[in-house]
């Protein structure tokens, strides 16, 4: 494999007779143009709220309770941000676009993860309902509650997996034939 | 033995077909956490705002009722005990935002966001001193970032920290006053 094709990877033109109808729909370009729309958004506005502030990222992912406080902790609060920039500018330009996605679609999955156990802690600890629960998530949005966060990031979730199973990629630098 | 070794086989054989088929994605995913890694441990390094992931955190103990005798660690106070300090004229540190101190702090105090240590650090420093007590607060009794900023200032040498857990919230309901605007030392 070409060195050219490992960083633009834009995949090859499908056959649009033997696909579903509904597949076709979910990687139509424009489609897939407007989920790395809104995915480079998130993450650039989210990445660019944390990357120079790692102590406070560092408490906010403490608040989880799933690292305690060591080296791997301090590691992510300061590495994270950058790969959600990373990724948010490859989402624009087509720069290793399908790793951006398979990043993004991780990220998601372990964030939802994460905020449905803390979201289960707090309702048992606080004995509160579902939909009164809120926190900030330390998503870089602020305090929000649990089940509007949980809603946002399985979208994202989604986008992150359109945007990685598209058979073909347009709108990338440089253009794909 | 023989359909076990087989089996292995095809799982290997399978593993081996799917990570050929994602080779170029996988590549994609080490290039870019490789190269974020770099940027950010770079940047990081000579951030103000950076943190030294090694750092032995938390190893000072913040305690509220130390037994007797007991040494090397922050003392939680009350609020009968903070206003002894304050007439004696002990640091006061606030360890919220610029923002939140600017509405109000509590008399005297001086500014050092926790969160932005390096950009107010060389402007506190004429202030400590190793042998002097100094009392920090933050919003109040939920918030943890004077206990964590004491704990940074602890293990720079600055041991005689002392934590107002009430903070903001217990200094507001007893009605005592209030300063505003800006007693910012980094301004």
């Amino acid at each position: 494999m070409e060195l050219k094709e490992l960083l633009f990877e834009t995949g090859t033109v499908p056959d649009h007779r033997t696909g579903q109808r509904s597949s076709r729909l979910f990687h139509h370009r424009y489609v897939i143009l407007g989920f790395r729309l809104l995915l480079a958004g998130v993450f650039i506005y989210a990445a660019l709220q944390k990357i120079d502030k790692p102590r406070l990222f560092a408490d906010e992912i403490r608040m989880y309770g799933v690292l305690s406080e060591n080296a791997l902790l301090y590691l992510m609060a300061i590495i994270l941000p950058w790969m959600e920039l990373f990724c948010g500018i490859s989402l624009l330009t087509g720069f290793f676009l399908r790793g951006s996605a398979a990043v993004l679609l991780v990220f998601n999955a372990v964030f939802i993860v994460v905020i449905a156990i803390r979201t289960v802690g707090i309702m048992s600890s606080e004995g509160i309902a579902f939909r009164d629960v809120y926190f900030d998530c330390g998503c870089g949005f602020g305090i929000t509650y649990a089940w509007k966060k949980l809603i946002e990031d399985s979208i994202l979730l989604v986008c992150s997996l359109a945007i990685l199973t598209a058979p073909v990629y347009r709108f990338v630098l440089p253009p794909g034939k | 033995m023989c359909l076990r070794g087989e089996l292995i086989s095809i799982s290997f054989r399978f593993i081996l077909s799917v990570m050929n088929r994602m080779k170029h994605i996988i590549f994609q995913v080490v290039a870019i956490t490789l190269i974020s890694s770099i940027v950010a441990l770079v940047f990081n390094a000579f951030s103000p705002n950076g943190i030294n992931p090694l750092r032995k955190a938390n190893a000072v103990a913040v305690r509220e009722d130390p037994g007797p005798g007991e040494s090397g660690m922050i003392r939680v106070i009350t609020l009968s005990e903070f206003l002894v300090l304050q007439e004696s004229g002990a640091v006061i540190i606030d360890a919220r935002t610029a923002a939140q101190f600017r509405k109000g702090h509590i008399p005297g105090a001086i500014l050092l966001d926790y969160y932005q240590m390096g950009y107010y650090m060389d402007h506190i420093l004429p202030y400590l001193s190793p042998d002097e007590p100094a009392v920090l607060y933050c919003a109040g009794p939920l918030c943890d970032d004077s206990e964590l900023l004491a704990q940074e200032l602890y293990n720079m040498g600055y041991m005689k920290m002392l934590v107002f857990k009430g903070g903001m919230e217990e200094w507001e309901k007893s009605g005592l006053p209030l300063e505003t605007g800006d007693n910012d030392p980094a301004e």
